[in-house]
């Protein structure tokens, strides 16, 4: 369309959008096709012409702020194959958050594969997103793609080209290898930053604390920020060094706690000291004491009885006072040592029952092992079974067809799934679903004909991230 | 399979049932038979006087069902046919591993499983299999002056269609010369009223499909930006000012018919010699589910032809619960130049239908890019800062980061609904 066309254009339309006849408006070429006998079928047939040449002869103009994003980056394991995609959004669809649907990701992981991004995509902020997702959480958070293809190994000059969970991940690598050398990135590239970042920083220490991060600990007790200066004495606490020494004095806090303790003595031939809460007189004396089981740390506690943190947990009185016990579990989980916890989990693990649950609180705590321990536990049992899907941090594909067939599971699973009571049957197709994060692909497999011959549809959704597992090793198989 | 006749007679609810099933039994009525390689299950799909065949399962261990049929007889005659394919003619079933979703849906809801499978009772209470199987009777030849009244009453019939609709173009041409008289910017204002006004005349006389037209063009308007909306009603209107002239010139066009009045059935289509006719593969491209007027639910499936040099397309259009669906011709040839101009296929296509709106076009490599509102615009990778076109509502985020190595998409000269892309991450549907 020449300029003149497009002038007789612009005048027509601001003619018919005003009302009118707008035929000597025209372009004189337009004027000479659409002239007729009578002046309405004058304007139709300018009207046809003018929606012909503003559908072909003009463009809609790209704005000059059109902004791309850089490209998403590739991960480092393939993609899910196709054929298995259809699996994959069966399960997806089944999950029914957001944490649910990152365990999808997780057990494909751990099977050598990622997800197709518009299937799955963590979110910006996903710390829980397994590790191999990391450059797509940065571009998530708007990374700008350069950066990403610069790095290979993180380093104080090679920090800048990292974006936060790249680097998150990069510096619990190095922690679980030389742990002293991310302490040193940690301590002089930290202090540059804005406490939140600090905060998750410190946080990283976590991952293979030892002896050798006492001295730099100690230094934050001077940072800034209270939320910093908290993380740093909780991670010494969990060392063994005493944040709040006792003074004995009227407004010492762990005094104050230990009185909320009695102490006792148990057993005919060999007396043995025991340590059990005090009944409560009123909701205040309830919320101070959550309040203190919350701020103190539990190496103070046990020192101000004289005991070792192990031996303390040993004499305690698990039953007594449920919130009680729930506190100290959750006040060995932020301050007490390696030894504590392991103790902890050992008598909990032990007592079994609705104890278990409250190991969940340590979950943070636990190796692989540990985990994998309460996993089995709460299986056996079966009373529990809900608690499968509050283990955090577990790991995916490892339980076998006997951790199932041992306890009473598997056949609470069996007759749910054949009973005509809803509820009973809803709660099983969340087990199933639990357990197919867990399953080898091979107990996935033997569960699902298990299942469906006490009579679950073979198509129920819940078998889902099941038969997704199962299918995972036949792909394994075949590569 | 254990299934057996018997069983069959038991299920249906009367001897019609049977009858109108052994009809069905046919091979050819199944464009899709297929059984599971471990459960007891079977499925089919039956084609019945949609467009759609109707989706049939049956579980052949307790005579569970399902079928997509309106029927209120349980279970239908597609089910009873299927079953008796199943009983007489096993090897008619292709063996498979995987169940299709519609059958999964269906097993996920069922009532599991408890009951026990409907018996064969002692007697089938005046049911039978082997009088369903007899031929049937031969009509009685109707005489040729019967016939001649017949085809004379269709010619009247058409004759007054004919009239009403030219009627209802004389009426739309009119309502366009005031609309333009009155101004744009009122009509834009006002357009569902206008629209709805002229849209009931339409109907009244017989011109059912252009009053649908009409009928959307409101929401096509209010869907673009507000200085967009006068340009989009002028392109709308001079669009219906060809379609009528259009018409006029060939009043007999089955395309033009349809897109005016009414469609024919299928079997009209299929009986028509000059109707085309194009068998190949076709792929997919996308699907657009809209809920139109009353109600009804519209179900268009694009596809390409994958045998085709140039890229060619069919459009798929199903209304529901209505079980008559309709299906559109194939659309001419496009071709699309690699680095070209990614419209230049929309302008030829203008040139054949310039009554249409919705093209299909493949644009060559291209990516997704945002403007400073955040809506998107699909832009050409070889050309970044001259060619780009805006995308219809909002995309996924992670679409801006992939590049598309080509893509399906409907253009209707303001914006650009995507259908489905090939990328550096493979096959995306879009739709």
């Amino acid at each position: 369309m020449n300029e003149l066309d497009q002038a007789g254009l612009a005048r027509l339309r601001d003619g018919w959008i005003s009302g009118g006849t707008a035929f000597e408006l025209a372009p004189a070429e337009w004027k000479e096709v659409a002239t007729a006998s009578s002046p309405d079928e004058q304007e139709r047939r300018l009207l046809a012409i003018a929606a012909q040449a503003l559908d072909v002869a003009l463009r809609p103009v790209a704005p000059k702020t059109l902004k791309r994003r850089p490209p998403l980056p590739v991960l480092a394991l393939p993609t899910l194959p196709e054929r298995l995609r259809p699996l994959l959004r069966a399960a997806l669809k089944y999950a029914a958050d957001a944490r649910l649907k990152t365990r999808v990701a997780a057990l494909v992981a751990s099977r050598g594969f990622v997800l197709h991004p518009m299937d799955w995509m963590p979110a910006a902020s996903s710390q829980e997103s397994p590790e191999v997702y990391a450059p797509w959480v940065d571009w998530q958070a708007g990374a700008d793609g350069d950066k990403q293809s610069r790095r290979e190994h993180l380093t104080a000059e090679s920090w800048d080209d990292f974006y936060p969970a790249a680097r998150r991940t990069a510096l619990v690598e190095l922690r679980r290898t030389t742990p002293a050398l991310a302490r040193t990135l940690i301590e002089t590239k930290g202090a540059s930053e804005p406490a939140e970042v600090r905060l998750a920083l410190i946080e990283l220490l976590r991952f293979g604390l030892g002896a050798e991060d006492v001295p730099f600990l100690k230094s934050l007790s001077a940072d800034r920020s209270g939320k910093v200066r908290e993380m740093a004495g909780r991670l010494l606490a969990r060392l063994g060094e005493h944040g709040n020494p006792a003074g004995g004095g009227s407004e010492d806090p762990i005094a104050e706690l230990a009185a909320f303790i009695e102490e006792g003595k148990s057993g005919f031939i060999r007396r043995r000291t025991t340590y059990a809460p005090i009944k409560l007189k009123s909701p205040a004396q309830q919320a101070r004491r959550a309040d203190l089981f919350a701020s103190c740390y539990f190496g103070d506690l046990t020192a101000h009885f004289g005991k070792t943190e192990p031996d303390f947990i040993g004499a305690w009185q698990f039953g007594v006072d449920d919130n009680a016990d729930r506190f100290l579990v959750l006040m060995v989980s932020v301050s007490g040592s390696d030894a504590a916890v392991a103790r902890l989990a050992d008598i909990l693990v032990a007592e079994g029952g609705k104890h278990t649950l409250l190991v969940l609180q340590l979950m943070l705590r636990l190796d692989i092992g540990w985990k994998r321990v309460v996993i089995t536990q709460i299986l056996k049992d079966a009373q529990n079974l809900h608690a499968l899907n509050l283990v955090e941090g577990a790991e995916a594909g490892w339980l076998e067809w006997g951790d199932l067939t041992n306890g009473k599971t598997l056949s609470a699973l069996r007759s749910a799934v054949s009973g005509d009571n809803d509820v009973t049957k809803r709660s099983a197709e969340q087990y199933l679903e639990a357990i197919g994060f867990l399953a080898t692909a091979a107990t996935a497999e033997k569960l699902i004909g298990d299942v469906v011959a006490a009579g679950l549809s073979p198509a129920s959704p819940s078998l889902a991230l099941l038969r997704l597992n199962a299918a995972l090793a036949e792909n394994q198989s075949n590569k | 399979m254990q299934l057996d006749l018997k069983t069959i007679e038991a299920l249906a609810p009367d001897q019609a049932s049977l009858g109108a099933a052994a009809k069905l039994t046919k091979r050819s009525n199944w464009p899709r038979l297929e059984s599971h390689a471990q459960l007891p299950l079977i499925w089919g799909e039956c084609q019945g006087s949609g467009s759609n065949p109707y989706r049939v399962a049956f579980d052949t261990s307790d005579h569970g069902y399902k079928c997509t049929c309106p029927s209120r007889k349980f279970p239908c005659k597609h089910i009873l046919a299927l079953a008796w394919i199943g009983a007489t003619a096993e090897a008619s079933f292709t063996r498979v591993d995987q169940t299709p979703d519609w059958v999964n849906d269906w097993l996920g809801r069922r009532r599991k499983p408890g009951q026990p499978p409907a018996q064969a009772p002692a007697r089938a209470e005046g049911k039978s299999i082997d009088e369903a199987s007899r031929p049937e009777e031969i009509a009685p030849v109707e005489d040729a002056a019967a016939v001649e009244r017949r085809e004379a009453a269709q010619r009247k019939r058409a004759e007054d269609t004919r009239s009403a609709v030219s009627a209802a173009l004389d009426e739309l041409d009119q309502w366009i010369a005031d609309q333009l008289r009155l101004g744009l910017a009122g009509f834009v204002d006002a357009c569902s009223e206008r629209c709805r006004r002229i849209a009931a005349r339409l109907v009244d006389l017989k011109a059912t499909a252009l009053a649908g037209r009409i009928d959307e063009l409101p929401a096509r308007l209010m869907a673009l930006r507000g200085e967009e909306r006068p340009d989009a009603a002028i392109r709308e209107l001079g669009k219906l000012v060809l379609l009528a002239k259009a018409w006029r010139a060939a009043p007999d066009d089955a395309e033009l018919k349809r897109l005016v009045s009414t469609s024919e059935t299928r079997d009209q289509i299929l009986a028509n010699p000059d109707a085309v006719q194009v068998e190949s593969d076709w792929e997919v491209l996308g699907e657009k589910i809209e809920t139109r007027r009353e109600g009804l639910v519209s179900h268009a499936t694009w596809l390409l032809d994958l045998k085709s040099p140039t890229p060619r397309f069919a459009l798929l259009l199903d209304f529901f619960p209505a079980s008559a669906g309709r299906r559109s011709g194939a659309w001419p040839a496009f071709v699309p130049e690699a680095d070209g101009d990614p419209l230049a296929a929309y302008a030829a296509f203008q040139d054949g239908a310039p009554w249409l709106s919705d093209c299909p076009i493949i644009l060559p490599a291209g990516a997704i890019a945002l403007d400073d509102k955040d809506g998107a615009w699909w832009q050409a990778v070889s050309d970044p800062h001259g060619i780009a076109l805006p995308v219809a509502g909002s995309v996924d985020q992670t679409l801006l980061g992939l590049d598309l190595t080509a893509t399906a998409a409907l253009w209707n000269g303001a914006r650009l609904e995507l259908l489905a892309s090939q990328s550096n991450m493979g096959r995306l549907d879009l739709s």
